[in-house]
């Protein structure tokens, strides 16, 4: 008996709480506007504290989905229903696939009052001419990590890492657009070579970096940088900004020949019924103060120069999180193929991890 | 009159069947039967310039299946199954004869062990390996505080700590029909065996071993198959360096984005299980012991 007069109590009071938030939530709802916009975004890369404060100053609701490749992205938003998803954040060949298919909706750039912010470097890219269809909102570029207590040959190109002291040592981005271009790159060649010959001579140099990886790993490669399993990196620069913190020893290496560049901007998708509330939400981001919290969270390559500012020496200072400028000039961006090409990609990327 | 009956019957019976049987068969029809049609379908699709599933028949997929690099994975694949199923063997036997010969308040307990990292996501289990595992991992920790090695010994990241990790995740499919194999033993022949002169040695082969074969069959069949398509335990615990099937299907399906490939890919290894399970029940094995 006392039992169960217990248990109807907590019913009771279960019942009671849920009303009361019910009724919170409609107070709330009704002072503010109630608009929910939903967000296709990579994960770790957006901090929670950014959105909290966009729904807090707007009272615009932010319903936030990830994904972890534009591939996975790209799958996503063909084969859900138009309006699913109101903004992406896309790299840059991938906002190219979405505009050549029709998928993107012109931006309203008399509300981007904050695109100021951004570096004119970092507009008018060739993959989107006139920024009309997406604004730049962090990137970075596959650089080499190198443990200095441990490894005792100077790294200082994409080459280096073919060198057979490594053997067994280094940890890749598990992404064959990445493992390949930088292969192409270390012959001189282009990221999105297409030329069969070249390919062939691509292929043969891949195949003998097989010995020297011994991991691939695009989630988290610094894991096995800062517990010292792996003592060299190809790896994107904010991930080795993460692990220098962790173990002082670990360096960055930007490589001679040029590194992999890659930006991912906001885009808003057609069929979005929110175009408004999605407007004012990527201006938000533009804000020097937004992008700044993002910075301290997920140190890309900040294209936001109030952000910069802000930030100071934090951010200047450290060579991993802001890379110097002639480093990202001489790079290169990530082209799309056509599938035939693609496929010849693939089948050497089979052949590596086989 | 005999009519009459016959249609009292059909119509006695036809409400509880459909009632009873209806609704598995939907189960049935919408989570089986159409998604194996749907791949079966896309299989012989082809993919437009942006990757998108073009709806013209071609053959090209089961094609490129053929290509040497992939044979040598099908191959590797294989093997690590077939090591891993052994090693499964000569873990999970002795074991589950232990839980089930028991007789004391201990063999609750002992099934336990079993089941509850059974319970926990795998993929965290794993990520637990690679910390333990690692160069400064506590086993490397340990070696070198025993003085056993000088430097960390590299644990990571081989085929082998692949099939450790398969073995890993897979042996209570094996402890779990052997178990009850074993459980089924009678006692009375045990002792028969041991009346008649047998040995220990010999009362295992000839008695034990033959009367739990079934326990042995079902379990490698249950531990065989998921290991040619376990790909996050290759990643993760392999480097990534030696792939099995798995990570070729999971490849299409993402970063390669060949949806229709990845499809034939997908029926290689419906068609690799359907033959171990015929094989299976060729040498007599019952499809009620794999939980069918």
């Amino acid at each position: 008996m006392g039992r169960k007069s217990r248990k109807m109590r907590v019913a009771i009071m279960l019942v009671f709480a849920l009303g009361a938030g019910l009724l919170a939530g409609c107070g709330d709802s009704g002072s503010k506007s109630s608009e929910t916009i939903n967000i296709f975004v990579w994960t770790e890369y957006v901090p929670d504290s950014v959105f909290e404060k966009f729904e807090e100053k707007t009272g615009i609701h932010c319903n936030v989905s990830t994904y972890s490749s534009n591939e996975d992205m790209l799958a996503k938003v063909k084969s859900e229903a138009e309006g699913t998803y109101d903004i992406v954040l896309p790299s840059d060949y991938a906002v190219e696939q979405l505009i050549a298919q029709d998928k993107l909706m012109k931006l309203d750039k008399e509300k981007l009052t904050n695109l100021g912010n951004i570096k004119d470097a970092y507009l008018n890219l060739p993959y989107d001419p006139g920024n009309d269809y997406s604004v730049p909102y962090q990137g970075g570029v596959a650089a080499i990590a190198v443990n200095t207590a441990k490894v005792d040959k100077e790294i200082t190109s994409y080459h280096d890492l073919f060198d057979e002291s490594l053997a067994g040592s280094i940890v890749a981005l598990d992404d064959y657009r990445a493992v390949i271009g930088m292969t192409a790159r270390s012959m001189g060649y282009s990221m999105s070579e297409t030329d069969a010959d070249k390919l062939g001579e691509i292929q043969e140099k891949l195949l003998t970096l097989k010995d020297n990886i011994k991991l691939y790993d695009s989630d988290s490669p610094k894991s096995a940088l800062i517990s010292g399993d792996c003592t060299v990196g190809f790896v994107w620069s904010a991930e080795i900004a993460l692990a220098m913190n962790e173990n002082p020893d670990i360096q960055v290496v930007y490589p001679s020949e040029g590194p992999y560049v890659f930006m991912d901007n906001w885009c808003i998708l057609k069929g979005s019924s929110h175009f408004d509330a999605s407007m004012k939400f990527i201006n938000f981001m533009l804000d020097g103060e937004s992008a700044k919290m993002v910075s301290e969270e997920f140190p890309y390559l900040c294209p936001n120069e109030a952000a910069v500012e802000a930030v100071g020496e934090e951010y200047s200072g450290n060579p991993a999180k802001n890379p110097p400028e002639d480093v990202i000039a001489a790079g290169e961006y990530v082209s799309n193929l056509d599938t035939e090409t693609l496929a010849v990609y693939d089948e050497m990327w089979t052949k590596l991890k086989k | 009159m005999d009519k009459k009956i016959s249609r009292h019957e059909w119509k006695s019976n036809l409400l509880p069947a459909l009632v009873m049987v209806g609704p598995v068969t939907l189960v049935l029809v919408f989570l089986v039967a159409v998604p194996l049609l749907y791949v079966g379908v896309m299989s012989f699709c082809s993919i437009d310039e942006y990757y998108n599933v073009v709806f013209k028949f071609s053959a090209e997929n089961y094609a490129r299946l053929l290509n040497a690099d992939y044979l040598k994975i099908y191959g590797q694949s294989l093997v690590v199954a077939f090591i891993t199923t052994v090693l499964c063997i000569l873990v999970g036997y002795p074991f589950s004869y232990l839980i089930a010969r028991t007789k004391s308040k201990r063999k609750t307990l002992l099934y336990m062990l079993v089941i509850i990292p059974f319970w926990t996501n795998s993929l965290i289990r794993i990520y637990g390996w690679r910390t333990f595992l690692g160069t400064n991992g506590w086993l490397n920790e340990l070696l070198q505080f025993l003085h056993l090695t000088g430097e960390p010994v590299d644990f990571l990241f081989q085929q082998g700590t692949t099939v450790l990790g398969m073995v890993y995740c897979l042996i209570p499919f094996m402890i779990l029909p052997l178990y009850t194999a074993i459980e089924k033993l009678d006692g009375n022949l045990l002792e028969a065996s041991a009346d008649l002169g047998a040995r220990p040695f010999a009362t295992f082969f000839q008695v034990i071993l033959p009367l739990t074969s079934s326990g042995i069959f079902s379990g490698s069949i249950m531990v065989f198959i998921p290991c040619l398509g376990y790909f996050f335990v290759a990643d993760i615990l392999g480097g990534g360096n030696s792939d099995v099937i798995g990570n070729l299907i999971e490849r299409q399906f993402q970063s390669g984005n060949n949806w229709p490939l990845g499809a034939a890919l997908s029926i290689i290894l419906i068609v690799v299980t359907l033959v171990l399970v015929k094989i299976y029940q060729k040498i007599g094995g019952d499809l009620e012991s794999l939980g069918t």
